[in-house]
């Protein structure tokens, strides 16, 4: 927070967008505000208008209440809330004009986190979870350890738990890998447990097992490689003398080795060579391919 | 009797890319045995398939281009100089896959093989250009621990300020973008930044094999063969990218390229581009790329990127607007914060840290060039505007786009 308003401080001479003064988006910004929130007009004639000049929301004070307004309200379509919302976070990549509005849309935002519609909570919680932003990632936490105040599924609050990582989410995710409620819920508790060093020897155990899922497996080899890059080395190599083994986990495993193996330890390999040069001629396509990459790389 | 060929004035393989712009380049040489006069005329022409790229030569910095050329190369040793440029609508596919020959009647006395690099629409792309590219994009970042890491911190809420909101938007991504492909380029010289174009259906970018197939939860899924599958930024396990349109169309509701030219002719109307189709185009996806704090965690930012920068480049062109003295250049405003004047150095190439400035500058001084000197270690904002050297050869910055011919 101290950040943002540092921000804002250094930025409050240019606050109006000169362009928009200047430039010929200024002109039709009133005609497309007074379309985007004229609740007379067809949903598709406003979803347009807003659309049109995301800067015209930061234009002036009243142009941003009026967009807060109709993303706030329930009385409002769906899908025009929706644009609402787009229109208004394009507008805050030109956050020097954006600045002054930030504070109130950040509670704006909160306010709608608990809206009755799913997509709408669903997109506010993922912009409010990628500012690390600790109002979500408390509600976030509280539905993965109380499903009945849960605001997403878990597989998304997953997800929008792994932007800035804290230990409850830690242990709320091991308990969703030990009893998940759905495969996607536990593949995006694996992903974020990806940052916890701990988690290596369980993603060791998944990488090795056959009768996991490939996707599974395959987040396991992506999640070793940054906590323990030289155990994912070891089993990727395994993996590939493993005449028994399935062709796409063999295929992620020579993609680690041929993006990011030791060079010379794999160039003196000359077990592996062998079979990898056998690859390149018996494999499925998708493994020929990677064969082929690998042995130009290492000039065979 | 040989002779050697200077790339863009160099003798060192990694300098032999060139653009739509001509390179300047020498020829001299290097062994006159057999010549008989203190000058031999050596014919330098080009060879290439039909898909690979082409180039046209000139002796000096004006007049027509050519297939051929012919020199005095004198046999003490002294060099010539001669101009190559990419022939414009024939790009390379690969590295060296145009090679220069240099004869003395009909006797070969020397040949180079050079690449014309040029930034691409994404969607166009060869699929060994796609591997080389993502290959490169894996290995910069190399799981969150490489050099890709800098240019996460480039931009962020902190930093915002300095790259957004402001007339120096363009030029700081510029910048910005060429730095980026200035290292992925130390990985693969082969390598150009391609372009997503977002007013046009670019099914390809968004497959298993390129930049991944987002599933309904806006986990973003790849092949095996694919690089990507190890992508990491700042702890966070892959990408998160969940289209609000359907991949294999156009965003709607964006600015058409002719809808951005049409915003007007002077930079302060143009610049409007920045909410749509830039802001918008940020916004036509949920995860990651939505967010100014976190788009650069996808290496799909840097695409779309590409495209902003390259309605710039094209509106440059039609305009005329890549002098920094033509006040429709540049919106010149006396209130613009720091790092938005012309004159200003651009963070965080310039070290500067503290207030008005972010309290840190990650990565250090612009990547240099072994094909040109422009922009230099800290650009200021105005060398971002010429970068095709039209205005001062000097200021070339060693980047062209597939559809923006040189001025």
């Amino acid at each position: 927070m101290s950040k943002k308003s540092k921000a804002s401080k250094s930025s409050k001479s240019a606050r109006k967008p000169k362009g928009a003064k200047k430039g010929a988006a200024k002109r039709p910004s009133g005609r497309l505000m007074s379309v985007a929130t004229n609740a007379r007009k067809a949903i598709n004639e406003r979803v347009a208008a807003i659309a049109e000049a995301p800067l015209a929301v930061c234009e002036s004070d009243e142009n941003l209440q009026s967009m807060l307004n109709v993303l706030r309200s329930e009385e409002e379509p769906i899908e025009v809330r929706l644009a609402a919302l787009q229109a208004i976070q394009a507008a805050s990549f030109s956050v020097v004009t954006f600045e002054s509005c930030r504070s109130e849309y950040i509670a704006t935002l909160r306010q709608v986190a608990t809206d009755p519609d799913m997509e709408l909570r669903q997109r506010v919680l993922g912009i409010l979870a990628r500012e690390k932003d600790g109002f979500a990632q408390r509600k976030l936490l509280e539905g993965l350890q109380n499903p009945e105040k849960a605001l997403v599924p878990p597989e998304k609050a997953l997800q929008l738990l792994s932007n800035d990582v804290h230990a409850e989410a830690y242990a709320a995710a091991r308990e969703i890998v030990n009893n998940p409620p759905s495969d996607t819920a536990r593949r995006e508790a694996l992903r974020l447990l990806a940052a916890d060093a701990t988690a290596a020897p369980m993603f060791e155990k998944l990488l090795r097992d056959k009768d996991e899922q490939a996707e599974i497996r395959q987040i396991s080899a992506s999640a070793l490689q940054a906590l323990k890059p030289e155990k994912l080395q070891e089993h990727a190599r395994a993996i590939l003398l493993d005449t028994s083994e399935y062709d796409d986990i063999q295929a992620t495993s020579l993609t680690a080795i041929t993006q990011f193996g030791d060079e010379q330890a794999v160039a003196e390999d000359k077990t592996l060579m062998r079979r990898i040069d056998n690859m390149k001629d018996e494999a499925s396509t998708k493994i020929k391919q990677s064969a082929r990459r690998f042995l130009t790389k290492y000039g065979q | 009797m040989n002779v050697e060929f200077q790339i863009n004035n160099s003798v060192s393989p990694s300098a032999r890319f060139v653009s739509w712009v001509p390179s300047p380049c020498r020829i001299r040489m290097t062994n006159p045995s057999g010549a008989t006069t203190p000058t031999v005329t050596i014919r330098i022409t080009s060879t290439s398939a039909a898909t690979a790229g082409a180039v046209v030569f000139r002796k000096g910095t004006t007049g027509l281009f050519s297939t051929s050329l012919s020199l005095s190369v004198p046999t003490n040793g002294t060099s010539v100089p001669f101009f190559i440029a990419g022939k414009f609508g024939r790009p390379s596919v690969n590295n060296g896959d145009v090679r220069i020959d240099a004869r003395a009647g009909t006797t070969l006395v020397g040949s180079v093989k050079i690449m014309v690099r040029v930034r691409k629409n994404a969607n166009n792309l060869t699929n060994g250009e796609r591997d080389r590219l993502v290959a490169a994009f894996a290995q910069l970042n190399n799981q969150g621990a490489g050099r890709f890491a800098d240019f996460r911190n480039m931009h962020t809420s902190v930093s915002s300020p300095q790259a957004h909101g402001a007339p120096g938007f363009l030029p700081w991504h510029r910048a910005y973008l060429l730095d980026l492909e200035r290292e992925l380029q130390l990985i693969d010289p082969s390598v150009a930044l391609p372009y997503w174009r977002f007013d046009q259906p670019a099914p390809k970018i968004f497959t298993l094999e390129f930049f991944g197939v987002s599933d309904a939860l806006g986990t973003v899924q790849f092949s095996p063969t694919n690089p990507l599958q190890f992508w990491r930024t700042d702890g966070v396990q892959g990408i998160n990218r969940r289209p609000f349109f359907n991949t294999s169309a156009a965003p709607p509701g964006l600015r058409t390229e002719a809808q951005t030219f049409a915003l007007g002719t002077q930079y302060p109307a143009f610049r409007t581009m920045e909410g749509n189709p830039h802001g918008s185009a940020h916004t036509s996806f949920g995860g990651s790329i939505s967010s100014i704090s976190s788009a650069a965690r996808d290496p799909l930012f840097f695409l779309l990127h590409c495209n902003v920068d390259r309605l710039w480049a094209k509106w440059q062109r039609q305009n005329g607007r890549f002098n920094p003295a033509l006040a429709a250049s540049y919106d010149s405003n006396p209130g613009n914060p720091i790092g938005h004047n012309l004159p200003d150095t651009m963070w965080p190439w310039n070290g500067i840290i503290g207030p008005p400035r972010p309290p840190t500058a990650p990565g250090g001084a612009m990547a240099s060039s072994p094909c040109v000197s422009a922009p230099g270690p800290q650009p200021r904002v105005r060398d971002s505007l010429d970068y095709q050297g039209s205005v001062n050869a000097v200021s070339r910055m060693g980047f062209d786009y597939d559809d923006v011919p040189f001025a």
